[in-house]
């Protein structure tokens, strides 16, 4: 230790020390330049200059020895008319017993599973389905290790693209495999009905595990098994004539496969000279250019908003020859894939940003939250140091309250005060005054007005931020609930009294909670006006902040894209809304919220708001980012999308649209949690069901339960 | 100190309601907790229950040990033979009990740790009032506060009531909590100079875990300290004791235990596994990356590098620097060995972040309190996240958890480093003065 002139800032004896001086000087500024920073560092990604080229981590898979032999074009054409047929003749089901005749005819363990759907919300209704599988068991090895192949069956009258052809090739593709003498590992065909549904009950029976809340999807159980699951594509041709290849990959919750399987399917596909597209784009022609940049980004942000809605994409692919070199490559594995090549975001088919290129510039755009809770925390503690020498505290008769934050010590709010102590408190006061003490901080000397206040506003914040926190869970757990009270006394169907429940919920917490604590917190101070409210503003300011920054780190390890949206949203708000004492002079009292915290699905952004009328520009910016509010709107922009023409003359018709797409956003989004165990619910997810398409769209984006669903 | 003795009961009054409400809401919040379907899951996470400490092992080893089998000739089975005995009697007799006598024992540490706190309080003032002639002129407002001195034994109740780490650790029904009562019963006896005792729970403490025996040298610092005439006579003479106490209880224990377990290979997969670290389940400790990833023939050199660093590195230079604070010494000991141990689990770290509101007149030297917490709050979140993306979804691996706990141990260091600095900033400038001036420029102090 020794004396310097200049020095970190280690010793709070000298004041502050040069950093934190800046710091305290010009967060806002370095705030905001730290989250425009990452969101151009972001947008920087999609040029080659900043993400990488994609290559194998695995050297197992061996993907340029394979030669593909498939020499079985003709009998698929046969599955496919032979299919046909035979759908004709179960329009709403699968032909099971055409399909398991075929499969037993190919010489492959054939099993059937039968599954149960208990519809969570609502009484009593049940849907059933049956998957029907042939595993082809390895000619050279031991059936420890399995590969997948899954077609999902639609009947002629489904809403989806038939994917008949899908079928066929995978028949084809079954026979073929089973003269060939090369298999180290089970190949398993499936065929499964009602799409994700039907995979997750078959994949829980296989694994004997149930994710959604029990009871719920009831996955039956499994007469025949392979070995542990290494790799599963799945298929869907929409037709026989096969103009190119998407390759599609994300899936529930965010998760994404390898990247070596889909760099393998890409590199199969272009030794094949088929055309392969990443979100049914090509890659951009020449990536230096602006267009180039424009196009990789479009195609990044494609998958952003995919990735983060946690929903997943059904529709996986669509290969021909290119599915056998790409079995033979994985049969080719030694081992799971494992290195950590899970964390990637693709601008285009052959180029890729890893973590580590993306999770700088979330950090910035994060970062200023740090920055702020940082600056507050310092903010506090000079209140506390400066207060002794107003003149006015002093003689207000005020008591010592000292509030240190550190550590567990938050919680003792409930600090017990005497007033006489004061009077020897005076006697340090005078020494304080001594001029050679005053460049000292006195941990003991922080001095406030009405200790009383201060006690009810710790007491308060603390229970201001539990009880966010329990409304959100009672929220979250009330589902079921609201659906019967709905269906039973009302007589509305499910996601109608759903919708409508939680638009009440959501507009009682915002009028009266801000009622509430702001009538609660003023009552029990007589002693001044200034200190109510005023000290723990920003302890809960920090608490809110902090608990933004942590769970927008572990939302973002989770489903980076959901975790990026979550914040290039909401930090803006969390940063410019934070006032403490305002400079306007005015005490502050509005504590910023964040609607969709860990567990506080539906806890309104106007929980915090315990603001005067004289923020109610603050609360006005803050209510279009509540849950609820932030659906409908979401809804009104995607549903004006899909229907332009609709939107053109603004009348009742776009506006029930958009309603039901929330209300059934919202429905969705709760079964799904049941029944997959997603581990958010999508609030704002909304979903249109383009009638002419049939396609499903989904996007949704808010987390409702943070992490850890396993 | 002036205090008039109305305003002593009144405030006692007031304290007392609050500790008293305080041990309500905790002990409520850990018994709903062991009886929760959460329970499991606690129980299950590594972060909470170690090979060394996990309720589970003990069932099984008193399984076995109600058998007639030798739990001790696998691998499963650490306990000390002494902890099984009692928990086969536990078991047998006082099943339906387990939760509320793991949540007493906790409620007990606490208490324990109250009354340590109210003794070194003493103990400062003491210390402050026969060393005032020494200090500066100007310090007047850096002595030590009598809120400070008021507040700072139900504050460090609190940090150890609601310290979240030590809720999941009783909620767990892991046996650090008792290894936690050892600890608190041996420093509270410590400080409040019955030297003897202090020897008799060291050895105890010890006994259960091994790193406490360090506290050994604060425990003959306050041996040493005496206040009478015949100073040095019976300081050394109540050091001997207290080492000779120490001694001579623990090998009294180990011989009990070598009875109960009829033999000595107890040692082996007692301190035998916590000294050679065989089984690398991964935990918040620093020992089972390295030790994986490690080739095996240096394993030992590391063994015998890492057990160093966690026993015995830090006892000399802080021993020399601590000289005058034993008690701070302890503390950081015990946040050290909470840090470096083999298999530290979150109810080790529980105890001397609980110490930590003790030093509440050397917060306002402290300069990373914000930053700290910050990272405990993050790794303590980002652990489990990482767990899981690790474990089921498969997509991290080991290091990106590995990561995380490294972080984790960073935060403890730099709050043990900023702790003892901030002690060094205040002693320097009760010396010296508060205004540092160097050519005529004010000057601050810097750690280098």
């Amino acid at each position: 230790m020794k004396f310097k002139k200049m020095g970190l800032l280690t010793d709070p004896g000298a004041g502050r020390g040069k950093l934190t001086q800046v710091l305290v000087c010009h967060h806002s500024k370095l705030c905001a330049l730290s989250y425009i920073g990452g969101v151009i560092w972001f947008t920087l990604l999609a040029r080659d200059a900043f993400n990488a080229g994609t290559y194998f981590s695995e050297n197992a898979l061996l993907p340029g020895l394979v030669k593909e032999e498939f020499d079985e074009s003709a009998i698929a054409k046969t599955y496919l008319s032979e299919i046909n047929d035979e759908a004709d003749r179960y329009p709403d089901a699968v032909p099971y017993p055409w399909l398991i005749a075929k499969l037993k005819q190919l010489n492959l363990d054939t099993y059937t599973h039968n599954f149960t759907l208990h519809y969570p919300l609502g009484p009593g209704r049940k849907f059933t389905g049956k998957n029907v599988y042939g595993i082809l068991r390895a000619p050279r090895g031991a059936s420890t290790e399995a590969l997948v192949l899954t077609v999902p069956y639609r009947p002629p009258n489904s809403i989806h693209p038939t994917t008949a052809p899908s079928l066929a090739l995978a028949l084809s593709l079954a026979k073929f495999f089973r003269k060939q003498k090369y298999w180290a590992k089970d190949i398993i065909f499936l065929v499964t009905e009602h799409e994700q549904l039907g995979v997750q009950a078959w994949l829980e029976a296989y694994h004997g595990v149930s994710c959604g809340r029990d009871g719920v999807l009831d996955a039956g159980s499994l007469s025949g098994r392979g070995g542990s699951i290494q790799a599963a594509i799945n298929l869907e041709i929409h037709s026989d004539q096969v103009a190119s290849i998407d390759v599609k990959i994300e899936g529930l919750n965010g998760q994404l496969p390898n990247l070596d399987l889909v760099n393998l399917v890409h590199r199969m596909c272009l030794k094949e000279g088929i055309r392969h597209t990443f979100k049914d784009r090509d890659d951009p022609r020449d990536s230096e250019t602006y267009e180039g940049w424009m196009h990789a980004f479009h195609t990044l942000m494609l998958m952003v908003f995919t990735q983060a809605s946690g929903v997943p994409n059904g529709n996986h692919g669509l290969f021909h020859r290119v599915v056998e070199r790409v079995f033979r490559s994985l049969n080719n594995l030694l081992e799971r894939f494992h290195q950590s090549f899970f964390f990637y975001l693709l601008p285009a088919t052959d180029r890729y940003i890893s973590i580590g290129m993306y999770m700088p510039p979330l950090g910035m755009i994060g970062g200023g939250l740090l920055i702020k809770a940082f600056v507050l925390w310092l903010k506090m503690q000079e209140d506390k140091e400066s207060s002794p020498y107003s003149e006015k505290s002093r003689r207000d008769g005020g008591e010592v309250e000292e509030k240190r934050e550190n550590g567990d010590s938050d919680k003792e709010a409930k600090i017990a005060e005497d007033k006489e102590e004061n009077k020897e408190k005076g006697n340090n006061d005078e020494e304080l005054r001594d001029e050679e003490c005053s460049k000292l901080p006195n941990p003991a000397s922080f001095k406030e007005q009405g200790v009383q206040s201060i006690r009810n506003g710790l007491a308060w914040a603390c229970a201001v931020f539990l009880s966010a926190h329990v409304i959100g869970l009672a929220l979250l757990s009330s589902t079921k609930g609201i659906t019967v009270i709905g269906y039973e006394y009302l007589g509305l169907p499910t996601e109608f009294s759903l919708f409508i429940g939680f638009v009440i919920a959501s507009l009682l917490l915002i009028v009266l909670f801000p009622v509430v604590c702001s009538s609660a917190s003023e009552k029990p101070s007589p002693c001044k006006s200034q200190s109510n409210g005023t000290e723990w503003a920003p302890f809960l300011n920090i608490a809110a902040l902090l608990e933004l920054a942590t769970v927008l780190l572990a939302i973002s390890m989770h489903n980076f894209s959901l975790g990026l949206v979550y914040a290039v949203v909401f930090t803006p708000s969390a940063l410019w809304i934070a006032p403490t004492k305002s400079r306007f002079g005015i005490e502050a009292v509005t504590i910023e919220g964040f609607a969709p915290k860990v567990k506080s699905k539906t806890s309104p952004a106007g929980f915090y708001q315990l603001g005067k009328l004289r923020k109610g520009i603050q609360r006005i910016l803050w209510l279009p980012l509540q849950p609820i509010i932030l659906l409908v709107i979401v809804s009104l922009i995607y549903t004006a999308v899909m229907f332009p023409e609709e939107f053109a003359h603004f009348d009742q018709s776009f506006l029930t649209r958009a309603f039901s797409a929330a209300s059934n956003a919202l429905t969705f989004s709760v079964v799904d949690s049941y029944a997959y165990g997603s581990w958010f619910k999508a609030v704002s997810q909304s979903r249109a069901k383009p009638g002419a398409l049939g396609g499903k769209e989904t996007t949704s984006f808010q987390p409702h339960i943070a992490f850890l669903s396993g | 100190m002036f205090l008039s003795i109305k305003i002593r009961i009144k405030s006692f009054a007031i304290m007392g309601t609050l500790l008293l409400t305080l041990h309500a809401v905790a002990g409520i919040a850990r018994y709903w907790l062991i009886n929760s379907e959460y329970q499991q899951t606690i129980a299950g996470r590594v972060e909470v229950s170690t090979p060394l400490n996990s309720w589970k092992r003990v069932t099984e080893g008193v399984y076995l040990y109600q058998e007639g089998i030798d739990p001790y000739s696998g691998d499963m089975f650490h306990e000390t033979p002494v902890g099984l005995y009692v928990f086969d009697w536990l078991i047998r007799n006082c099943s339906q009990w387990l939760g509320i006598i793991f949540v007493a024992s906790d409620l007990l540490t606490a208490h324990l740790l109250y009354m340590t706190a109210k003794y070194f309080m003493v103990e400062l003032v003491e210390t402050e009032n026969r060393e005032r002639n020494s200090y500066a002129k100007d310090v007047g407002n850096i002595l030590l506060k009598e809120k400070d001195l008021r507040e700072a034994p139900l504050h460090v109740a609190a940090a150890y009531l609601l310290n979240p780490y030590a809720l999941l650790s009783c909620a767990a029904l892991t046996t650090t909590v008792f290894s936690n009562l050892c600890l608190a019963s041996a420093l509270l006896a410590m400080v409040s100079g019955r030297h003897i005792l202090s020897g008799v729970f060291l050895a105890v403490a010890t006994y259960q875990s091994l790193y406490p025996a360090v506290l050994i040298v604060p425990s003959c610092m306050y041996a040493a300290r005496s206040f009478g005439p015949s100073k040095t006579i019976t300081g050394k003479f109540k050091v001997f004791t207290t080492v000779g106490v120490f001694l001579i209880s623990l090998a009294f224990i180990l011989c009990a235990s070598a009875k109960i377990s009829s033999g000595w290979h107890f040692l082996n997969s007692v301190y035998g596994c916590i000294l050679t670290v065989p089984d690398l389940r991964p935990n918040v400790g620093l020992f089972w990356y390295f030790f994986t990833e490690m080739f095996e023939h240096f394993r030992s050199l590391f063994l015998a590098a890492f057990q160093l660093n966690a026993l015995a590195l830090y006892v000399g230079p802080l021993s020399m620097r601590l000289r005058s604070a034993p008690f701070l010494l302890a503390e950081a000991l015990v946040a050290l060995a909470a840090v470096f141990r083999s298999y530290p689990s979150l109810g080790d770290i529980a105890l001397p972040l609980a110490l930590l509101p003790m030093w509440r007149h050397l917060f306002a030297y402290m300069q990373q309190g914000f930053i700290v917490g910050c990272f405990l709050l993050i790794t303590s979140v980002l652990g489990p996240t990482v767990w899981h993306l690790w474990i089921y979804s498969r997509s991290a691996n080991a290091n990106f958890y590995f990561g995380v706990t490294l972080f984790f141990a960073t935060a403890q260091i730099f709050l043990i480093t900023d702790l003892l600095f901030a002690h060094i900033k205040r002693e320097f400038s009760l010396r010296n003065g508060l205004k540092q001036e160097i050519d005529g420029k004010a000057a601050k102090l810097v750690l280098e």
